[in-house]
């Protein structure tokens, strides 16, 4: 079932980022569904579910624009190694660090496409690029993530976690 | 994870995955198309409302500038005639009626902030090949054609960061030379006029045309407007920025012209 949101999910933020991303523009730049909502979940589900959503979510991406089927799958991997963030908590609650996953992994993002366009002969504008798109994105992606993640919590709250220790109840 | 990629990119670069980036577009562009059409009406209301002013003051605008363009029909109506007269008399056919072209609605845009390119629901069974040039209804330059699929083909819009147009501004005063330069893209969907000499005579309001030179665009196809000029002192060119003669936000339909191949399509 969970599988099945989020598959749903995918196709609702390909489907967003062609019909109604150019309507929506904060800072010069249209939010990016699909990494908000695989960063969103990943932050929620973790790693597991991380490494099988964003190959998913990346090739699907691909498939529907102009970039090179793949560049999605390797802009986004990065998601997986920022789910240690999720551990180090540094604040109480997992709200923060999931933003910080989103601002991060947007970062990412713009810096490995740009690279591997780059590689296919597309010549992207580095630094233009950068500040227009990429760090832009970084605050408006997390912006967005602030509403998304909630909701995605709501929908699909994470997995109990196990905790073992003298004076604490095992939760299973 | 890192190898899947690097082999779909491999794959992807050889095109051997085209048929299932057909298939892709062939279920997500209804998609994409039906939530472009909620939200165009939503848009234009929430514009509406927030610029009412506005509205008023370009409706008055478009008065004015109705009525100066039918004094200009008017005595273009009077050219035009004497321009036929001298079109006979020079033996001179300057005609794009032989020309062909497949009209394409416009599917989905594409949603990387880094490029300017947009989907559209012809391919190589209706005879696109990449390079063919595109235009809008009303036959300005909108692109050029780089990716072709069966059924569908994405289309690299002028305002692409890897668009460049050699472009010659057509001068006010018939009597100036035309200055030659190139018309390129920006990140944020502008034009730009760049390495026009600088002693080039060019005034806001010229238009901007493709030269034909480098034989990747006919000759003679609107660019744009030129806009603001930028000129700075010692520099051995000059750079102005353009409006776009097509409206390429709000594309729906567009001409692919199939008569016309670019060099590379062409041969010896």
């Amino acid at each position: 079932m969970k599988y099945l949101v989020a598959v749903t999910g995918i196709f609702l933020a390909i489907a967003f980022a062609g019909g109604l991303s150019p309507y929506v523009r904060v800072l010069g730049v249209a939010p990016d569904a699909m990494l908000i909502f695989v960063a969103c979940w990943a932050a929620l589900r973790g790693e597991r579910e991380a490494m099988l959503l964003v190959p998913a979510a990346g090739l699907l991406k691909d498939l529907a624009t102009t970039d090179p089927v793949g560049t999605s799958i390797l802009a986004l991997s990065p998601i997986v190694f920022l789910l240690m963030l999720r551990e180090l908590r540094p604040a109480e609650s997992d709200f923060v660090p999931a933003l910080l996953i989103v601002s991060a992994a947007s970062l990412a993002y713009g810096l490995i496409t740009m690279a591997v366009l780059a590689a296919a002969g597309d010549g992207v504008p580095f630094v233009p690029s950068l500040l227009r798109v990429v760090l832009p994105s970084m605050l408006v992606n997390p912006l967005f993530a602030s509403v998304v993640y909630p909701l995605l919590k709501r929908l699909n709250p994470a997995p109990r976690r196990q905790h073992f220790g003298v004076g604490s109840a095992v939760q299973l | 994870m890192l190898g899947l990629s690097l082999i779909s990119i491999l794959l992807s670069e050889s095109r051997t995955l085209d048929p299932a980036q057909n298939l892709s577009l062939t279920v997500t562009a209804p998609v994409q198309t039906g939530l472009h059409d909620l939200a165009d009406p939503v848009d234009d209301f929430l514009q509406g409302v927030f610029n009412r002013g506005d509205l008023k003051r370009e409706n008055q605008a478009l008065r004015e500038e109705l009525e100066r363009l039918q004094g200009q029909v008017a005595a273009g109506e009077d050219a035009e005639r004497r321009l036929a007269e001298l079109e006979e008399a020079l033996n001179f056919t300057q005609s794009r009626s032989e020309d062909t072209f497949v009209a394409a609605d416009v599917i989905a845009p594409d949603p990387s902030p880094l490029k300017h390119a947009i989907a559209i629901d012809r391919g190589s069974r209706d005879g696109l090949d990449e390079g063919m040039v595109v235009l809008s209804r009303s036959g300005s330059l909108v692109g050029t054609v780089f990716r072709v699929y069966d059924d569908f083909a994405w289309l690299r819009l002028i305002t692409d960061t890897n668009s460049a147009v050699s472009a010659l501004v057509l001068p006010g005063d018939a009597k100036e030379a035309a200055a030659r330069g190139v018309v390129a893209g920006d990140l944020n969907g502008r034009l730009s006029l760049e390495m026009l000499p600088s002693g080039a005579k060019v005034t806001e309001g010229d238009l901007v045309t493709t030269s034909g030179l480098g034989g990747n665009y006919p000759s003679s196809l609107l660019l744009g407007t030129v806009t603001s000029i930028e000129e700075r002192p010692q520099a051995v060119f000059t750079k102005a920025t353009l409006e776009p003669a097509a409206d390429l936000g709000a594309l729906d339909t567009v001409l692919v012209m199939t008569s016309f191949l670019p060099v590379r399509l062409a041969g010896p």
